[in-house]
């Protein structure tokens, strides 16, 4: 195990390091520089010459061929180094940092919130299977799962923002209200959790649908199996059933899930935080890649693709865990 | 002397009933479900409409007679260039109902079932006096447009309409793209094994980690005037991953099975082992995620659209709920193409889950 451990984790860096490469060589080429594209929203008078340019082309290695910029940021990053944000003239590591725990509080309370929904949804759909009620339930999650998240997010936002305008119900988007520093702590958290009820909502039917089905699925198969028969047989009652011997079994996906949504987690979902105007990690993504800074790009792919590894890898360390048939030589 | 038993010519043919095919098998199964074939109904009522849109929204004439020949101008609505160079020189491409008239009072013309376009907005008193479109507001969703217009006073029907041969395509472009590419490296790992696969396997986790949001936006800039084709061929170039791992599985649990192994030995080269012998059992499963590829597709291509990136196409479903982000008042740019959206890629989870059920040998045994 630890040897395998080992094999993967060096793989894993290699694999970083060809990503980080591709996604370096890629934005360099992109048309437009930070520095360009910051001179076109300058006014004339706000303009700087040529020799200001060239001054700031040279601190920022943009005067240099694209390989040396990598090899320089692949140096720096060596050290522990993620470089500045050219735009917001601060480490990048400070920029993700802060906008870190604004998003895991949307993608957080969605995991949780999905995860405790779906299992008592996948239970007694499994339980009720093939009733009238549960035909209705699985259709219209299934149904759910088909609608994009933009599109429902835009109806609830014209719904709940619109609509209900001027109503004690409206809900807008964005993180916080306008009067906000106003406030009392308390009412801080209030005005943050009622912002976060349309994210939230948009972040979670489309997993739920899907964990709902997942367990569901998974249930159908070990239902059928003989060991459950002869439980049956024993006289041991439906919920037992259901629960002590079939659920236990199909845990064993539902668990090696965990290691997969951890991108997610962290990385948030650009579309939603673009409805919501949500100030997470996904609008400083396209907020970078539209303004070219390069520096907070390149943290986030690094990031963002070290995430992806690492919750490969977890999916298949708890795969070996929660299932002793599993072991890696 | 007894009659002997009718004789039977030794040459007579028994009567043999071929058994159907694995395909053939599969398509009766898959009939049988009512939505999977529901499903499959709707997307190709979809593609009537996105191949006949011309014919449907339009205000270009289907067939006009103009200064003595005959021309087609609605296809220009496929491609600009097939659109007669004279109807631009002759500047009637703005007002064709008037200026055709006012050009060539000999003149006729077939016209599409409604007169709106998807691409600008139709002014007062083109046809017969009607009135030109609203804007903005209030241009809600009336008798004569039917879902209503956008901010600029375009009809949102003739978009819709127009639409669905970008949405069509997109899925089975960049799909078809993606299934070609993915089969290929699933295949070539699966069945060479050793370094090759090592190689591959590196290659498909390098393309899986890299975020595809900074990919398709990093190329779509790059690419100096970009179209719909160039988006397809990106989403299509980077997202065979799914299919390549599990091409690559079947082709490894089906090189080791008797038959190929038989078909080794009687001599025959790997690319007759490859294509004729192990891919076509292993093009069942991997159908599946390419059904459900296509809905993947669709939605990638709506959601860069309403980011306002990548397509760069007018008529595209997504750009009109960009336009109902900056508008929320007006809820027709966002429940009609919502709508549409949601219906397409619910058509093909519908038709992946049919053909999942149809090729699964589970069931089929099930059935007896």
């Amino acid at each position: 195990m630890l040897n395998y451990l080992i094999r993967r984790v060096v793989f894993g860096f290699g694999t970083l390091l060809v990503i980080t490469f591709a996604v370096y060589a890629l934005i360099r080429h992109m048309p437009g520089t930070p520095l360009t594209l910051d001179l076109a929203e300058m006014s004339l008078d706000q303009q700087i010459s040529s020799s200001e340019m060239k001054r700031l082309e040279r601190q920022y290695h943009l005067d240099r061929p694209w390989y040396v910029g990598y090899w320089l940021w692949a140096g720096k990053l060596f050290h522990g180094d993620l470089g500045r944000s050219i735009k917001e003239k601060k480490p990048v590591s400070r920029v993700i940092g802060e906008r870190v725990p604004r998003t895991l509080l949307l993608s957080g309370t969605s995991l949780i919130l999905s995860y405790l929904l779906s299992l008592p949804l996948g239970l007694y759909s499994t339980a009720r299977s093939g009733r009238l009620d549960e035909r209705v339930v699985s259709t219209f999650l299934y149904m759910l799962y088909a609608v994009p998240t933009f599109v429902a997010g835009l109806l609830l936002l014209v719904f709940f923002y619109k609509d209900l305008a001027g109503t004690p119900f409206q809900l807008e988007p964005g993180m916080f209200s306008r009067n906000y520093s106003q406030l009392s702590t308390l009412g801080q958290v209030l005005d943050v959790a009622k912002h976060m009820i349309l994210p939230v909502v948009c972040f979670t039917y489309g997993s739920l649908a899907y964990y709902s089905r997942f367990i569901k699925s998974n249930m159908e198969e070990v239902v059928r199996q003989d060991y459950i028969r002869t439980a049956k047989a024993k006289g041991v009652g439906p919920v037992r059933v259901l629960l002590h011997h079939a659920f236990r079994n199909t845990l064993i996906p539902y668990v090696t899930m965990i290691g997969l949504t951890l991108p997610a987690l962290i990385g948030g979902s650009v579309v939603l935080e673009y409805i919501f105007n949500w100030p997470g990690m996904g609008t400083l993504y396209l907020q970078a890649l539209s303004q070219r800074d390069y520096p907070v790009i390149m943290g986030l792919t690094l990031m963002f693709s070290a995430l992806t590894l690492l919750g490969q890898l977890l999916a298949d360390v708890l795969y070996a865990v929660v299932d002793p048939r599993i072991s890696y030589q | 002397m007894p009659e002997s038993p009718p004789h039977h010519e030794a040459t007579s043919p028994v009567p043999v009933t071929q058994s159907p095919g694995f395909w053939a098998e599969v398509w009766s199964r898959f009939r049988k479900q009512k939505l999977a074939m529901t499903a499959l109904v709707f997307v190709g009522l979809l593609a009537i409409l996105g191949i006949f849109s011309p014919a449907i929204v339009g205000t270009k004439p289907i067939i006009c007679h103009y200064k003595g020949g005959l021309y087609f101008p609605a296809m220009g609505y496929f491609r600009e260039s097939w659109e007669n160079p004279v109807f631009i020189t002759d500047g009637v491409i703005y007002n064709y109902p008037q200026k055709l008239k006012e050009k060539d009072p000999q003149s006729w013309a077939v016209w599409p079932l409604i007169y709106q376009d998807p691409l600008r907005r139709v002014r007062a008193g083109e046809m017969d006096g009607s009135a030109g479109n609203p804007i903005g507001m209030a241009g809600q969703p009336s008798r004569h447009n039917l879902f209503g217009t956008n901010d600029l006073g375009e009809d949102v029907f003739a978009k819709m309409v127009h639409g669905t041969r970008i949405a069509l395509l997109i899925g089975f472009v960049s799909t078809g793209i993606a299934a070609v590419i993915g089969i290929a490296i699933g295949a070539i790992a699966g069945f060479f094994g050793g370094w090759i696969d090592w190689l591959l396997s590196r290659i498909i986790e390098v393309m899986m980690c890299i975020p595809t949001l900074v990919l398709i936006l990093a190329l779509i800039s790059i690419i100096e005037k970009p179209t719909i084709w160039h988006l397809m061929v990106v989403i299509g170039a980077f997202g065979w991953t799914g299919i390549a791992r599990l091409t690559r599985a079947e082709f490894l649990k089906l090189r080791q099975l008797e038959y190929v192994a038989a078909a080794r030995a009687l001599g025959f080269r790997w690319s007759r082992l490859m294509f004729r012998h192990i891919l076509p059992n292993a093009l069942a499963p991997v159908i599946v995620p390419i059904t459900f590829g296509i809905a993947a597709a669709i939605l990638l291509e709506t959601t860069l659209g309403f980011l306002g990136i990548g397509a760069p196409d007018k008529t595209s479903w997504g750009r009109l709920l960009n336009e109902g982000k900056e508008n929320l008042q007006m809820w027709w740019l966002i429940v009609f193409p919502g709508v549409a959206i949601f219906l397409t890629v619910l058509a093909y989870n519908l038709i992946g889950e049919g053909i999942q059920q149809a090729t699964d040998p589970t069931l089929k045994a099930s059935k007896h």
